[in-house]
């Protein structure tokens, strides 16, 4: 038995020996998502970004789904370790493993989706959804007939809170004695814990429902088809296939697009450390509405939407963040 | 017991682990075969996940097994006096808390010290945690499966509240704790390797446990009430309860242990999604063992290899991970039927 052991292992020793050096040139872009691909939101439209960076750019690409610290970090070290020129670490809990491994990596692109700092290397993209959230916050304080929104984030981080302030700031402007209320689930993967959490504020009155939950949100759309005259507003991505009757509009973050500006400009030798920030005139975060719902909106309310979007593109209309209770 | 019947029992235990391993191997092949996947492609990226590199098989397979390792063997404790402490991913949890607050007020204490502190915290978080189905089974006769089980649900909720209370960073906007000082930090093992020194304390825990069950007549009390508790009882007047009792702490405080390496050796830093269920594997990875500590250590670095080549499946070959806990969970299934026949 021993000897069998001590073959095994070095079986294994020899194996490692054989280190794989491969040297490529070309541009290699991989992504990194915190959850499942398929939530039909945040993490979706990354990967949808990347295929487009494949199909449109003709760039290989590669991705990966980490859930804990650990795989994050090991994900982000084992790309740069076979040359992927761009990492994309999809969420704000790259940041702090993206610097670290940077260090050693200096041909590496780390790009941190939602990061905050700008390291040599490392590059956030700051997507200002919270434009796009009070737009669509003017739209529910206009549908609503009980005068009660609710919310239901994933986590309470930094984009996800001023996304809600910007959903009451909004549907405060239409209707200024909106009641507003906030669940935070504490995980962005549990579509019962989702729902639980929408059908609580839809019995206490609430009949306009919006989120940032990615997965999570998918029970936030299924309790609100089974409540008669919820309505419910997406987040991240165009949602309106979710429930097509229930669905007013959607604050889009265009993740696809914002992830092909950052690869073109790579492949063109362009680039140059900075934080991307997006917002409505950017085109990246944008308003995406459910035509077959338009025609019951109230008169002149497309009017004041359109207005409140330019004074936000000009400047003069801004989110204030922690205002809301 | 004489020592060839001895061996021969060590021999079956390894051919029916290797026989486990390898239908569940196989059952991958034919689920990526039937899902339409490049079989031998998916296969290989797998295997230089795990072992292709000397860097793939520390930084990936050894990290990886290192949490596994600790784990396995504070199951394989508890099991040994008959106790199943289903409550790992709790303790785990509540060592990670423990070693993230020590390792905040370490400051500048010398390395050898703070990590020692550190860990000593985790393991007496681990403990604490385990005292309450401890005393519920010795008290009313609760079932410790049920309990350690239903605590792993208190563990992950009190994460959750340490990191967006009293742990939180100071900038109060994400759930997390500030990293640990350096002082609490186990040392990486060479430059650029992930691998830290925890992976050689668990080696060393395994090696104790070995002596500490084979050799000492401690060792002996609890082997014998996991095999007969009322022979235990009546024929050696052993205390039955109270044994089973310290081993449930022991393996409680190991638990909590394998939360302290995690965060003293990778992720410096309390986060809420910080196991990727390392609690349940590791009872996978203490069954396919067969609750010998020796066992345990190499299931715990096939599991380790499996997760670290489902990784690059998913990166190299695009199939999704899922597939490996396929394989998993045959692993067990198969273990237990072999268990099953044997009883």
């Amino acid at each position: 038995m021993r000897t069998r052991t001590v073959v095994l292992f070095a079986c294994l020793l020899v194996a490692c020996s054989k280190a794989a050096d491969r040297g490529q040139t070309a541009v290699r872009v991989a992504l990194i998502t915190p959850g499942s691909i398929t939530d039909a939101a945040w993490n979706a439209g990354a990967y949808k970004g990347l295929r487009q960076i494949r199909d449109s750019l003709g760039l290989s690409v590669s991705n990966i789904e980490a859930r804990t610290p650990a795989e994050q970090e090991e994900a982000l070290r084992s790309y740069a370790r076979q040359g992927y020129t761009v990492v994309f670490g999809h969420g704000y809990e790259f940041q702090d493993p993206a610097e670290r491994v940077a260090q050693d990596f200096p041909n590496t692109i780390f790009v941190v989706t939602s990061g905050e700092r700008v390291r040599s290397n490392v590059v956030p993209l700051v997507f200002r959804i919270h434009e796009a959230t009070y737009l669509v916050g003017m739209l529910a304080g206009a549908m609503t007939h009980t005068g009660k929104i609710g919310f239901v984030g994933g986590m309470e981080l930094p984009p996800i809170k001023l996304g809600y302030d910007g959903w009451v700031q909004g549907a405060k402007a239409v209707r200024p004695d909106v009641q507003s209320r906030v669940t935070y689930l504490n995980t962005f993967d549990d579509a019962a814990a989702g729902k639980e959490a929408a059908l609580a504020m839809i019995r206490l009155g609430v009949d306009q429902l919006h989120h940032n939950a990615d997965a999570a949100a998918l029970g936030v759309f299924s309790a609100a088809k089974e409540s008669p005259g919820v309505q419910v507003y997406g987040a991240n991505g165009d949602q309106v296939s979710l429930a097509p009757d229930r669905v007013v509009a959607s604050a889009v973050v265009d993740l696809p697009r914002a992830f092909l500006l950052v690869a073109r400009d790579v492949k063109q030798g362009t680039f140059t450390p900075r934080v991307e920030s997006f917002g409505l005139a950017s085109g990246v975060i944008r308003l995406a509405t459910n035509p077959a719902l338009e025609a019951s909106w109230p008169a002149g309310l497309k009017g004041r939407i359109q207005a409140a979007r330019d004074s936000i593109v000009a400047g003069t209309l801004k989110i204030t963040e922690g205002t809301t209770p | 017991m004489t020592v060839s019947t001895r061996q021969g029992e060590l021999r079956r235990d390894i051919s029916q682990a290797i026989g486990a391993f390898v239908v569940g191997m196989a059952l991958l092949a034919l689920f990526l075969l039937v899902a339409g996947f490049d079989v031998p492609a998916s296969l290989t990226a797998l295997w230089h996940g795990a072992f292709g590199s000397w860097y793939e098989f520390t930084s990936a397979t050894l990290v990886r097994a290192t949490p596994l390792i600790i784990l396995g063997l504070a199951f394989t404790l508890g099991a040994k006096a008959g106790m199943l402490n289903i409550g790992m991913e709790g303790q785990f949890a509540a060592g990670a808390i423990a070693a993230t607050w020590a390792g905040l007020q370490i400051g500048n204490a010398p390395p050898l010290i703070g990590v020692t502190i550190t860990l000593v915290a985790a393991g007496l978080a681990g403990a604490v945690f385990v005292s309450i189905p401890t005393l519920l089974r010795a008290r009313f006769g609760v079932t410790e499966v049920i309990s350690t089980l239903l605590l792993n649900f208190v563990g992950a909720a009190l994460v959750s509240w340490m990191v967006t209370g009293p742990l939180q960073e100071p900038t109060r906007s994400y759930p997390q704790s500030s990293a640990i000082g350096m002082a609490a930090r186990l040392p990486h093992l060479g430059a650029g390797s992930r691998l830290h020194a925890g992976f050689l304390f668990a080696v060393f825990l395994a090696l104790l446990l070995f002596i500490l069950l084979n050799v000492t007549s401690w060792g002996f009390r609890i082997r014998a009430v996991g095999a007969g508790p009322r022979a235990a009882a009546i024929i050696g007047r052993m205390p039955v309860a109270g044994i089973g009792a310290w081993a449930l702490l022991w393996s409680g405080a190991l638990a909590g242990v394998g939360g302290g390496v995690e965060i003293s050796g990778v992720s410096y830093a309390l986060y809420q999604n910080l196991s990727p269920g390392y609690g349940f594997t590791a009872i996978a990875v203490a069954l396919l063992g067969r609750l010998r500590p020796g066992l345990v250590l190499v299931s715990a670095i096939l599991f380790g290899a499996l997760e670290a080549g489902a990784a690059a499946m998913q990166r190299d070959a695009a199939v999704p991970a899922v597939a490996v806990q396929v394989v998993e969970a045959v692993v067990i299934l198969v273990m237990l039927l072999s268990m099953r026949r044997r009883a």
